[in-house]
C-alpha cells in the first residue's frame, strides 16, 4: 500500500485532475496578466475564473473577493489590514486561546504594539465561551477574531451566535454609550479546516472577513483567498507592484490559482457528498479502533458540531510521539499533540487549554482525513494503530 | 534532524524490554507530566560488583525509548564504577546522534542508570549518602538540556548563580527573556529538584 497520508490538516495530497490544470500555466502559459496582448489577456481570465469559482462556493460578490499566496498570507492581510485601516476606532481585539497560530501570533504582535486583546476561554469540548465575548466587548472593540473549525479538535465554532452577540453590541446598534467612539466591530474568521468540508456562506453568517486555503482542499500550495465584505476597510499591508490582487501585491503563481480553481471545483461538484463520505471514514475509524482498544478519550466536540474530517483522541499510558513514529515506520501520517513532537517541548496548548491534562495531551493522536483517502487506508490504520498502541503498551512505564 | 537508522532500530526493536521481578534495585527518572519516563531494573553481581542482567520499561518518544534500549545494551556486563562514568555524549555517538530537541532523552537514560547504580551503592554502603548542598545542585544543572542548543545549561553557562540556605534553594539563570525553551529549562529544574527532601522553597529566576 502506498504512503498513507492522515495528516490532512497540515495538507492534502493535490488531486491529479488538480494537476493536470496546473501544468499548462508551468509551461506555454505562464505569462503574468497584462493589457491587450493575448499572452496577458489568458492569464487574466484564469484569475476571472478563479475569483467566481471562490465567490461561488461562499456565496460571495466577485468583488468581494481577493486572491492571496495562501492562507497566511490571507490571514495577514485580513487581520493586519483590518487593524490598521481601524485603529483610530479603537484598540482592543478578541480572540480566543484555541485559535489557529496566524490568529494568536496576529493578536501578539498588536498586543506588543499597543492594542488591548482578550483572550476568551474555551470549555471542554472546545467551544470558546460565549458568555465571556458577550461581557467583554467594549466601545474600544473593533475585531473579533475565531477559527470556523478548529484545527485541533475539529469543533465548529457557531459564527451566527457569536454574530448575534456582536450585533447586539451597542456600538453596533447604535444605542449612545457614554463615550462612544461609534466603533464597528467586525468578525475575522479563519476558514482553513472548514472550507470544503462543510457549506460556507458568507451572506447568511454575515461575516467580514474570512480565509481559507487550497491545499487543504486537494489543490496546491501556494494559493489562498480572502474574502472581505463589501464596505469593510482593509488597509494596504503589503505594497509592491500589483499583479493579480491588489492586497497580496506581487506575483502570485498562476499555476497554484488555476489548481486552486480545480480543487474547488472538485470539492464543491458534490459538497454533502464529500461530507457525508468523509464523516463516514471518520466513523469508520472511531468505531475500529473503539473495538479493539475499548473506549477511547475523544477530544472535540462529537456529531454535527465537529468537522467531518477530523479524529483526535487520546491513548491512556501511550506517549503520542512514539505512537506517531511507529506508525510513520508503516506508513501512515498522523499528528499528535505530544509535547515531544513539539519544538518548544511544551504539550499542545489546546489541549491544554480545554482542560486536558499532561498526559492526556501527550497520548493524544489526531488523525484528519481528505476526500482521496480510502476506507481501504482507513481499515489498514485501524489494523496498525491497534497493533502500535499494544506494542508501547507493553513497555510502558506507567 | 531526522532521527538515525540506528535509534529507528532502537525504537523499534528495544533491546532488554520489560521488567525483573527480583531485581536487585530499580529506578525511576521523568515522569507522565513531562511525556517521558524510564524505569531500569538492575541485576548485580555481589562480588564483582558488575550488571548481570538489565532491563527497562519506558513511556516516551521514539528516542526515549532508543536511548533507553541502547543505554541498557551497553553497560550490561559492566561494573558499577564503569556505569557511573557512561555520559550522555555517549549515548548520543552510539546512536550516530539525536536532533538537538531530542538530546534530553539521552540525560533521561544515563540518569536513570546512575540512579539506580547509587542507590544500590547507598543501599550496600559502598558508598555514602552525599549532604545536599550547592555542588548537588550544579550536577543537577549538568542533566538540564537546553532543547535549542543541544547542550546542557552549565555548559551554556546558563546557571548564573546558585544559593542554598536554610532549605531555600534560588537559581537564577542566565537565559533570554524570549527564549522558546526557557518554560521547558524551568520546569525541569523544578521537577529535577523538588525531589529533593532537603529543598523546602525553591525559587527559579529567569
Amino acid at each position: 500500500m502506498e504512503r498513507v497520508h492522515l495528516d490532512n490538516c497540515m495538507t492534502t495530497k493535490p488531486d491529479p485532475l488538480v494537476i493536470e490544470a496546473m501544468m499548462p500555466f508551468l509551461t506555454e502559459k505562464y505569462f503574468l496578466p497584462s493589457n491587450f496582448v493575448s499572452t496577458g489577456s489568458n492569464s487574466k481570465k484564469c484569475i476571472q475564473e478563479c475569483k467566481q469559482i471562490v465567490a461561488k462556493s461562499l456565496n460571495a460578490d466577485e468583488s468581494e473577493i481577493h486572491l492571496t499566496s495562501g492562507g497566511t498570507s490571507a490571514n495577514n492581510i485580513g487581520i493586519k489590514g483590518y487593524i490598521m485601516a481601524n485603529a483610530h476606532k479603537g484598540n482592543h481585539i478578541i480572540c480566543s486561546q484555541i485559535d489557529y497560530p496566524d490568529i494568536l501570533t496576529n493578536a501578539a504582535f498588536f498586543e506588543e504594539n499597543g492594542f488591548d486583546v482578550t483572550y476568551l476561554g474555551a470549555d471542554w469540548d472546545g467551544y470558546i465561551d460565549l458568555e465571556k465575548l458577550k461581557s467583554s466587548l467594549r466601545k474600544e472593540t473593533i475585531l473579533v477574531m475565531t477559527t470556523l473549525a478548529n484545527h485541533v479538535l475539529g469543533t465548529i465554532q457557531s459564527i451566527k451566535k457569536i454574530k448575534e452577540i456582536i450585533n447586539c453590541h451597542p456600538s453596533k446598534t447604535g444605542v449612545e454609550m457614554t463615550g462612544s467612539s461609534n466603533s464597528n466591530i467586525a468578525l475575522f474568521v479563519d476558514a482553513g479546516h472548514a472550507y470544503g468540508r462543510m457549506p460556507i456562506d458568507v451572506k447568511e453568517l454575515d461575516v467580514d472577513i474570512l480565509s481559507f486555503s487550497a491545499h487543504k482542499i486537494n489543490g496546491p500550495q501556494g494559493a489562498g483567498a480572502l474574502f472581505v465584505k463589501k464596505g469593510t476597510k482593509i488597509a494596504q499591508t503589503k505594497h509592491g507592484i500589483v499583479r493579480i490582487d491588489n492586497l497580496d501585491t506581487g506575483g502570485i503563481s498562476l499555476a497554484a490559482l488555476a489548481g486552486m480553481a480545480k480543487a474547488i471545483e472538485l470539492q464543491f461538484n458534490d459538497l454533502q457528498g464529500h461530507i457525508d463520505y468523509m464523516r463516514s471514514l471518520q466513523n469508520r475509524l472511531l468505531q475500529g479502533i473503539e473495538e479493539k482498544l475499548g473506549k477511547v478519550l475523544v477530544n472535540g466536540a462529537w456529531g454535527e458540531n465537529r468537522i467531518c474530517h477530523n479524529l483526535n483522541i487520546s491513548i491512556e499510558n501511550v506517549e503520542g510521539e512514539g505512537m506517531m513514529m511507529m506508525l510513520d515506520m508503516f506508513g501512515i501520517n498522523v499528528a499528535t499533540g505530544s509535547a515531544c513532537s513539539s519544538q518548544g517541548l511544551q504539550p499542545n496548548y489546546i489541549m491544554m487549554a480545554t482542560g486536558r491534562n499532561f498526559v492526556q495531551s501527550h497520548g493524544s493522536m489526531k488523525f484528519t482525513l481528505s476526500r482521496l483517502t480510502t476506507q481501504a487506508e482507513i481499515d489498514y490504520t485501524i489494523v496498525k494503530f491497534v497493533e502500535v498502541v499494544g506494542k508501547l503498551r507493553k513497555i510502558t512505564s506507567i | 534532524m531526522d532521527y538515525s537508522e540506528k535509534v529507528l532500530d532502537h525504537f523499534m526493536n528495544p533491546r532488554n524490554i520489560g521488567k525483573i521481578t527480583n531485581a536487585d534495585v530499580e529506578a525511576t527518572e521523568g515522569s507522565p507530566a513531562c511525556g517521558d519516563q524510564v524505569t531500569y531494573y538492575l541485576k548485580i553481581n555481589e562480588e564483582t560488583l558488575t550488571i548481570e542482567d538489565i532491563k527497562f520499561l519506558s513511556y516516551g518518544c521514539a528516542s526515549n525509548i532508543a536511548t533507553a534500549s541502547i543505554t541498557s545494551e551497553l553497560v550490561k556486563g559492566k561494573t558499577l564504577e564503569e556505569a557511573s562514568n557512561f555520559t550522555w555524549k555517549q549515548i548520543v555517538e552510539s546512536l550516530d546522534g539525536l536532533p538537538s530537541v531530542k538530546i534530553h532523552c539521552s540525560v533521561l537514560a544515563v540518569d536513570a542508570l546512575k540512579s539506580a547504580v547509587k542507590k544500590y551503592q547507598i543501599e550496600k554502603g559502598l558508598r555514602a549518602a552525599e549532604p545536599f548542598n550547592e555542588k548537588t545542585v550544579m550536577q543537577e544543572m549538568r542533566s538540564i538540556i537546553h532543547s535549542g542548543a543541544g547542550d546542557d545549561i552549565v555548559t551554556l553557562n546558563m546557571v548564573k548563580s546558585i544559593e542554598y540556605q536554610d532549605g531555600i534553594l534560588t537559581i537564577n539563570l542566565n537565559i533570554s527573556e524570549k527564549d522558546v525553551h526557557k518554560c521547558t529549562v524551568v520546569s525541569e529544574i523544578k521537577e529535577h529538584l523538588s525531589r529533593f527532601e532537603e529543598v523546602k522553597e525553591l525559587n527559579v529566576r529567569a
